[in-house]
């Protein structure tokens, strides 16, 4: 069975600094394998396993995205492609195209797999456009996926059902973290990892831009919090007390 | 710019939020809303003079592919300026599949949204909601609106406008459905929300926790592993960037440690009341009163207090 697996190298939130205009400093931020990818590279794993083949990640992005590449390789990926593009004026059509691309170029795939939205950004939209850019069945939210020669039966996860779903190899799928407990690779499989093979494409290459303007990004900015951060103090039935006072004062009891 | 603003999501109650969301970028387009009915007619979803059914699909449950084609052809004859959809998990696979179709761009999980007469603007949480980007598309633009943003759409008279789309075929197929464990009121109106974390220990303390909330007169909400990963609530409990955005008078955080994406889908309410054990939890930072101390002792104290005054 070959296995794509999308992962993307994200802005780590917990390091990005804000200037003093609340402004984020995107230069040089930080970035790290986005939270839920480790699960689909997690699942991209199990299947092989279950099915043979080979497992192969793709990112797009700048060039410190191989170093998710690297990770999810330490983590057991067989090899993987980097596609180079600016990760900060692409939209999820434009990087779905490149994903898209590149995937067509090393493929077919029996299954692609993504995670339901990036840490950074979680916009959702770059799985489904994929499913479409590739003209292959998809299934979103999976929280179970088992294949049987030529089908598949996923579990969907929705907001208030599960639903199953049986659909045809090939196909796209996205996946929730519920599906499983990503591994952590050892010192050995990191070192391991820098032998296994990258190759290098450029994304304005193998998906070149159309006339699409896209959705851009015009400003962004952060608000301070202005709460009031009152410490109440006392044991259970005094503390208690003393919020339905404040409660009662602000008029949001009733 | 000539084109309507429609208005689609497979949920009538989200389709009434997307509706108030579509107003905003009508005024700004001069165009009028739509909302779009696929296959049958539906009841509940009001919010315009003229509601679109689009015939051809049948069967009860539109799947999100066929939502998307359906929408993707009627889009070809009419050309609206936009489609908005409700960012709910099927929508936001019906609205990426849809703007791949058209080749047009798709602004994600908006929560504030208007139109400049050439594009749609909206404002929508990025980098786990520390930061709000305003974000651009221009006509034609497929957007999905994030749930719990915009409250519901007044009812307006309407007649319907009959668009004939054909069969739609979708290529996997739902064998099942199983509801997930019941659930409670509806948050986007609770005027408090009282919200549960991970510093509930078992799932049946929970009703500790709906107890208070009924109580106050107010429903139960909860953090993303709560639902997401041990799946005490039903996925549409659940608040932040993932889940619904919850903008109550009181929302009381409890056993909530208060991490970024949390707090993005809370950070509006009026009020913020929480309890932890540790003092230097993140949710005290988005707090206006904070109780350092355990909740199964603070809970039951507040019950108490609360049946004390009544
Ligand atoms: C892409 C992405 C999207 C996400 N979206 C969301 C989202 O929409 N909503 C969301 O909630 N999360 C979301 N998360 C997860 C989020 O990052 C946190 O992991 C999550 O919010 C933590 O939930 P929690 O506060 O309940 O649990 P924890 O972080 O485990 O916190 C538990 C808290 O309970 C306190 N506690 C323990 N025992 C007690 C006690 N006896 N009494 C009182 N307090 C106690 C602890 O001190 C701690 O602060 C997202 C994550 C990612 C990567
Ligand atoms: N730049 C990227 N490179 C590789 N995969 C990506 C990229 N962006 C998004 N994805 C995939 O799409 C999923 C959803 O991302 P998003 O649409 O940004 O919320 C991610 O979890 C990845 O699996």
């Amino acid at each position: 069975m070959k296995i794509a697996v999308c992962v993307k190298h994200a802005v780590d939130e917990a390091e990005l600094r804000l200037d003093t205009e609340g402004r984020p400093v995107l230069a040089g931020a930080a970035g790290k394998m986005s939270t839920f990818d480790k699960n689909a590279v997690e699942e991209g794993l199990r299947l092989k396993s279950a099915h043979q083949g080979e497992v192969v990640v793709f990112v797009v992005g700048a060039a410190e995205s191989k170093k998710t590449l690297k990770e999810a390789l330490a983590m057991g990926a067989d090899r993987g492609v980097f596609v180079a593009a600016d990760p900060l004026v692409i939209d999820a059509l434009r990087t779905a195209s490149m994903l898209a691309a590149a995937i067509r170029r090393s493929g077919p795939y029996d299954v692609v797999i993504c995670s339901e939205g990036s840490s950074d950004t979680y916009t959702g939209q770059v799985p489904p456009m994929l499913g479409e850019l590739l003209g292959v069945a998809y299934v979103g939210y999976a929280r179970k996926i088992e294949v049987t020669g030529g089908s598949a039966r996923v579990e969907r996860s929705l907001e208030d059902s599960v639903e199953a779903v049986e659909t045809s190899v090939p196909f796209a799928v996205s996946v929730v973290s519920e599906i499983n407990e990503p591994r952590y690779p050892t010192l050995v499989q990191i070192m391991q990892a820098s032998k296994k093979p990258i190759e290098e494409l450029n994304g304005g290459e193998i998906a070149p831009p159309g006339t699409i303007s896209g959705v851009e990004v015009v400003s962004m900015s952060s608000q301070p919090s202005t709460r009031k951060h009152v410490m109440i103090e006392g044991g259970p039935d005094e503390a208690a007390a003393k919020l339905l006072d404040a409660l009662s004062r602000e008029g949001v009891l009733k | 710019m000539s084109g309507d603003v429609w208005v689609y999501s497979e949920s009538e109650g989200v389709s009434a939020e997307v509706a108030s969301a579509a107003q905003d970028v009508a005024r700004g387009a001069s165009a009028e809303v739509r909302v779009v009915d696929i296959g049958s007619p539906r009841q509940g979803i009001r919010g315009s003079g003229v509601r679109l059914l689009l015939k051809g699909p049948s069967g009860p449950d539109v799947s999100p592919a066929v939502a998307a084609e359906a929408l993707a052809r009627a889009a070809k004859d009419l050309s609206p300026v936009a489609v908005l959809l409700g960012a709910t998990r099927d929508g936001r696979e019906a609205a990426s599949r849809l703007a791949a179709k058209l080749g047009v761009g798709c602004m994600a999980e908006v929560v504030k949204l208007a139109s400049d007469g050439q594009g749609v603007t909206g404002e929508r949480n990025v980098y786990a909601g520390k930061v709000v980007a305003k974000t651009r598309c221009q006509f034609p633009a497929v957007v999905t609106v994030k749930t719990g943003a915009y409250p519901r759409a007044e009812a307006l008279p309407e007649r319907t406008q009959e668009v004939e789309v054909g069969q739609v075929s979708d290529r996997s197929k739902v064998v099942g459905r199983e509801k997930k464990a019941a659930g409670g009121v509806d948050l986007r109106s609770a005027k408090v929300i009282v919200s549960a974390g991970r510093g509930v220990k078992k799932r049946e303390d929970l009703s500790m926790l709906e107890d208070l909330a009924v109580t106050m007169h107010g429903a139960l909400g909860c953090s993303r592993p709560l639902s997401a990963d041990l799946g005490w609530l039903p996925e549409e409990h659940h608040i932040g960037l993932t889940g619904v955005t919850v903008k109550p008078d009181l929302y009381l955080a409890i056993g909530i440690s208060g991490q970024l994406q949390h707090v993005a889908g809370m950070k509006d309410s009026k009020i913020v009341a929480s309890i932890n054990t540790d003092k230097d939890a993140p949710i005290f930072q988005a707090s206006d009163y904070c109780i350092v101390g355990d909740l199964y002792q603070v809970v039951p104290a507040l019950r108490r207090a609360l049946s004390a005054r009544r």
